[in-house]
C-alpha cells in the first residue's frame, strides 16, 4: 500500500470502497495494530495501534472479513466468549438479547455456529463485535452475504451507533453503500484515490455536475461545438443520441436556466433539460478508470 | 492499570469456558477417553496370565543313549517351562519342525557325554529356537542354563546317594572297630599287653576298611560341593575329619610293650578312639538320614515383601496407564489448541482485543487442567472402586501428582502447538512423544534396563515422573517424593515460560 493519507473525525461513518484486492483489509489491519506500517505513521484514538494499551483496545470493535468464531460453540456461547475477551461484566442477558434481536438471530441462539448459514454467521460476527459497546468500530465488509433488506437495516443501525458517538470504519465492495457514509475513501490498486463525501464523489469523478439536454430536433456538430464553447459548460460528457447530450457544468442550479435561455435565443426547441445524478457505481468506475489512465485524482 | 488487572480474570474465563464447551461438544471423545483406558486395563487384568511361557521341546539324542533315557525325567522338573514333545535321533528333521513352528525348542543332547567328562571336558547341550523377539531369545538362553544346571544337580544327587549307600555298607566295620577299641581299652587298663596288641591289630584292620569304604565316598562328596556344605556337622568333611582323628590316634598307640607297670596313657588314647568312633557312628547315621537332594542343594530361597501390599498385575500397571493417559490427553489437547486458533483465524481477533498472551495461556491451562482433573477423577473412581486398585497414600498426595503431571504435559502440548503450522503436524509431534513415553518411561521395561545416557530422555518425559509418583502414592502409600514432584513441576514451569515466549511472539503485531 502507498499514498494512504487521511484523517477520520470522531463520530462519523467512514466508508472504505475499492475493488477486491485493492488493500482494504490491509488498511484495517494497519489501523487495528495487527500490522505495523513499513513506513509512515498511524494514530488511532491518539495512540499508535501497535502500542495500544489494553484500555484502548477495550474501546475497539473489530469484525474481520472471514468468519473467525468457533463453529462448535453456540451463537450465545460465541457472544459470551467475545464479551469475556473484552472484559465485559457478567450481566449480559439483556444486551445480548437486544443485539441478537437486531441481527435476527434470537431464535437461533442455541444453535451451533456451524449449523447456521453463511449470512447468519456474518450477523453473528457483527453481534459479537458490538457486545462490549466499542467506541471505535472496524468492520471489514460487514454486509457481504447479507440480503438487501437486512443490509439496509445494518446501515441504519450503524447510523444509530454513529449518532451515539461511535466512529465506524467500514469497508465494502458494494459501491452503493457509500451513500450511507459520511465520508468515503476510494481505494484502487493499493492507493487511496480520494476521500470525499458521497455527494462530492460524482463532482470529483466527472469534474462538475451533469445536466442532460434533449432537443426536439437533431443536434449537429456545429450546434454541439456552440454548446461546448459556452462559459458555464465545462465539457460534453457524452452524446446520448442525435437529439440528446450530457453536459458537465459547474453548478446545475445556475446552468439549467442559462441553457434554456441559450436554446431559446438559438431557436433550438427543447424537449427536456434536467440535472442527472450518476449512480455511485458509475462514479466509482469513472474514478478507477481515471486512476488507471494516470489522470490525477488526489486524496482529500 | 488496576482495572485491567481486575478484568484479567474475566478475559481468562473466556478461554476457560470456551475450551470446556468445545470439549463437551464431543461426547464420544470424552466417553472414549474415560472408557478406553478402563476397558483396556480391565481386559488386560482378565487376560494376563502371570506365568512363564511353556516351550514345546523336542530332544535330539542317539538311540539307546543312556543319558537320553533320563531326559524326560530331567525335563519334568522344568515342566512349567519345558513341554516334553519327544526324543528323536534326527537333528535335521527336528530343526525342520522348529522352522515350521511345530515345536518351540530343540535340545540336542551331547553324544558321548560321559567320555567328554572323563576327558576333562564339559558336555554341551545345544538349544535351537526360531524366535525374533530379543527378550524371548534372552529367556531361552537363560532357560538353557537352568536346564543344564538341573541335569548337573541330578548327577550330583546320584553320586551323593551312592556315597551314602557306601557309607552305610561299612557300618559293620564301624561296629567291629568300636568293639575292638573298647576291648583294647579294657586290656590296657588290666595290664594285659598281649590281649591289647591283639585288639590293636584288629582295630587297625577295621580302621583301614573304614578308610577305604567310607573315606573314598566322602572324599568325592566333599570335593563335589565344598562350598555348599561348609559348616554343617553332618557334612562329608566332618566325617572325614573324624575318620582322620581315629587314624591318628590308632597310629599313636604304636607298639604296646610287655611287662610295663602303667598303660594309662595308651588306655586314654584307646578311650579317645572309642569316643571318636562313637561320634563317627553318629555322624554317619545322621549323614545317611539326609536326602541326597538336600545334600546337593542344601539351600533354597523364599521371598517376602516389606511393601504395604503385594499388588496384582492390574494394580501394578494401573498407575502407568493412568499416567500415560493423562500425559497423552494433556499433550494432545494442548497441541491442538493454539494451532486450531491459528487455523481458524481467531488469533487476529485476539491481537486486536485487550487479551494478552499470559491471559490466553492461563485460560487454556486452567480449562485443560480442570478437564484433566475431572477425567482423572472419573478414572480413579472406576479403577479404585470397580477394579479394586489401591490408593494407599492419601487423596491429597494423589491429587498433587495428577496436577503436576497435567501441568507439565500441557506445557509440552502448548509448545508443540506453537511450533506446528497445521493440526496434523501437531498430532504427529504428540504421537512421537507418546511413542517415546511407551519406550522410555519405564512403562514397559524398567528404567534400569536403559543405558544411563538414554535415561535423560526418560527424565524429560512427565510420564516417567508420573508413573514413579503414582506407584509410590498408590501402591506403597508413601508421600510423593519431593525431588521427583519438584522436578516435574520445575519442568512444567520451564515449559510454561517457553510456551509463553512463543505465544507472545505469535501475538505480537507484525
Amino acid at each position: 500500500m502507498r499514498d494512504l493519507n487521511f484523517q477520520i473525525p470522531q463520530g462519523v461513518i467512514f466508508g472504505f470502497i475499492g475493488p477486491s484486492g485493492c488493500g482494504k483489509t490491509t488498511a484495517v489491519r494497519l489501523l487495528t495494530g495487527v500490522y505495523e506500517p513499513s513506513a509512515g505513521r498511524v494514530t488511532v484514538l491518539g495512540q499508535t495501534p501497535t502500542r495500544f494499551s489494553p484500555t484502548t483496545r477495550a474501546k475497539l470493535g473489530y469484525m474481520p472479513q472471514q468468519f473467525v468464531l468457533y463453529p462448535e460453540l453456540s451463537v450465545w456461547e460465541n457472544m459470551n466468549f467475545a464479551a469475556s475477551l473484552y472484559g465485559m461484566g457478567f450481566n449480559r442477558g439483556q444486551p445480548f438479547k437486544r443485539l441478537l434481536d437486531f441481527v435476527e438471530l434470537s431464535e437461533h441462539r442455541h444453535k451451533l455456529a456451524r449449523q447456521i448459514s453463511g449470512g447468519m454467521q456474518r450477523r453473528l460476527a457483527l453481534a459479537t463485535t458490538l457486545t462490549h459497546n466499542p467506541q471505535m468500530i472496524f468492520l471489514d465488509e460487514p454486509t457481504a452475504s447479507i440480503d438487501p433488506i437486512l443490509r439496509h437495516k445494518f446501515w441504519n443501525y450503524f447510523k444509530e451507533l454513529r449518532d451515539n458517538g461511535c466512529t465506524l470504519f467500514i469497508t465494502t465492495q458494494y459501491v452503493g453503500e457509500a451513500a450511507y457514509c459520511d465520508l468515503v475513501g476510494v481505494m484502487a490498486e493499493g492507493r487511496l484515490l480520494m476521500v470525499e463525501t458521497p455527494e462530492g464523489l460524482s463532482r470529483r469523478a466527472f469534474g462538475g455536475e451533469i445536466v442532460d439536454l434533449t432537443a426536439s430536433q437533431p443536434l449537429d456538430y456545429a450546434r454541439l461545438e456552440q454548446l461546448r464553447a459556452l462559459p458555464y459548460v465545462k465539457s460534453i460528457q457524452r452524446q446520448l443520441s442525435n437529439t440528446a447530450v450530457r453536459l458537465v457544468v459547474d453548478e446545475a442550479g445556475t446552468a439549467v436556466p442559462q441553457l434554456l435561455e441559450w436554446c431559446k435565443a438559438q431557436n433550438v426547441p427543447i424537449e427536456s433539460i434536467e440535472k442527472y445524478t450518476a449512480s455511485l457505481d458509475d462514479v466509482f468506475v469513472e474514478l478507477v478508470q481515471q486512476a488507471r489512465n494516470g489522470e490525477g485524482v488526489d486524496a482529500a | 492499570m488496576l482495572r485491567n488487572i481486575l478484568i484479567a480474570p474475566v478475559r481468562v474465563s473466556a478461554f476457560l469456558g470456551k475450551e470446556i464447551y468445545e470439549i463437551l461438544r464431543e461426547p464420544r471423545l470424552v466417553l472414549t477417553l474415560i472408557l478406553g483406558p478402563f476397558l483396556i486395563l480391565l481386559l488386560f487384568g482378565i487376560g494376563f496370565r502371570n506365568q512363564s511361557r511353556q516351550y514345546r521341546t523336542l530332544f535330539v539324542a542317539p538311540e539307546g543313549d543312556s543319558l537320553s533315557q533320563q531326559i524326560q525325567a530331567f525335563g519334568a522338573s522344568l515342566d512349567s517351562q519345558i513341554l516334553f514333545v519327544g526324543v528323536t535321533p534326527d537333528e535335521v528333521a527336528a530343526k525342520e519342525q522348529l522352522r515350521r513352528n511345530e515345536v518351540d525348542l530343540v535340545i540336542v543332547i551331547p553324544t558321548q557325554a560321559l567320555e567328554s567328562i572323563r576327558n576333562n571336558q564339559q558336555a554341551v547341550f545345544t538349544l535351537y529356537h526360531n524366535e525374533l523377539d530379543p527378550l524371548q531369545v534372552g529367556y531361552i538362553q537363560y532357560l538353557g542354563g537352568v536346564y543344564a544346571e538341573e541335569i548337573n544337580r541330578h548327577m550330583l544327587q546320584r553320586v551323593t546317594a551312592y556315597g551314602q549307600s557306601e557309607a552305610v555298607a561299612h557300618q559293620d566295620d564301624l561296629g567291629a572297630a568300636r568293639t575292638n577299641a573298647t576291648a583294647l581299652r579294657v586290656a590296657l587298663e588290666q595290664g594285659d599287653s598281649a590281649a591289647a596288641r591283639q585288639h590293636q591289630q584288629e582295630l587297625e584292620s577295621n580302621v583301614s576298611g573304614l578308610e577305604l569304604g567310607v573315606g573314598a565316598g566322602m572324599t568325592i562328596l566333599s570335593g563335589l560341593d565344598q562350598t555348599s556344605t561348609e559348616g554343617q556337622s553332618t557334612d562329608p568333611e566332618a566325617i572325614l575329619a573324624q575318620l582322620s582323628d581315629v587314624r591318628q590316634n590308632t597310629n599313636a598307640l604304636g607298639q604296646i610293650e610287655d611287662n610295663r607297670s602303667d598303660y594309662t596313657v595308651e588306655a586314654q588314647t584307646a578311650a579317645k578312639i572309642e569316643s571318636d568312633l562313637t561320634t563317627l557312628d553318629t555322624l554317619l547315621g545322621d549323614f545317611k538320614r539326609i536326602e541326597p537332594g538336600v545334600l546337593v542343594s542344601p539351600f533354597r530361597s523364599e521371598t517376602y515383601t516389606v511393601a504395604s501390599v503385594q499388588p496384582r498385575v492390574i494394580d501394578f500397571y494401573a498407575p502407568g496407564v493412568l499416567a500415560l493417559l493423562l500425559q497423552h490427553l494433556a499433550i494432545t489437547f494442548g497441541a491442538l489448541s493454539i494451532v486450531r486458533e491459528r487455523q481458524l483465524g481467531t488469533l487476529e481477533l485476539f491481537r486486536v482485543s485487550p487479551v494478552s498472551a499470559t491471559e490466553m495461556l492461563i485460560g487454556k491451562y486452567l480449562s485443560y487442567l480442570l478437564f484433566g482433573v475431572i477425567l482423572a477423577g472419573i478414572l480413579t473412581v472406576m479403577l479404585h472402586w470397580m477394579l479394586g486398585v489401591p490408593v494407599l497414600g492419601g487423596w491429597l498426595n494423589y491429587g498433587a501428582v495428577i496436577l503436576g503431571l497435567l501441568f507439565t504435559s500441557l506445557g509440552i502440548g502448548f509448545v508443540i502447538s506453537l511450533i506446528s503450522r497445521t493440526d496434523s503436524q501437531a498430532v504427529q509431534y504428540a504421537m512421537i512423544v507418546l511413542l517415546a513415553s511407551v519406550f522410555f518411561s519405564g512403562f514397559i521395561t524398567t528404567l534400569r534396563s536403559l543405558w544411563e545416557p538414554v535415561r535423560v530422555i526418560s527424565w524429560l518425559l512427565p510420564v516417567t515422573y508420573g508413573i514413579q509418583l503414582f506407584q509410590s502414592v498408590m501402591l506403597r502409600g508413601s508421600l510423593p517424593e519431593p525431588a521427583l514432584l519438584g522436578s516435574l513441576v520445575l519442568i512444567g514451569l520451564v515449559l510454561f515460560v517457553w510456551a509463553w515466549l512463543l505465544l507472545h511472539r505469535l501475538m505480537a503485531r507484525r
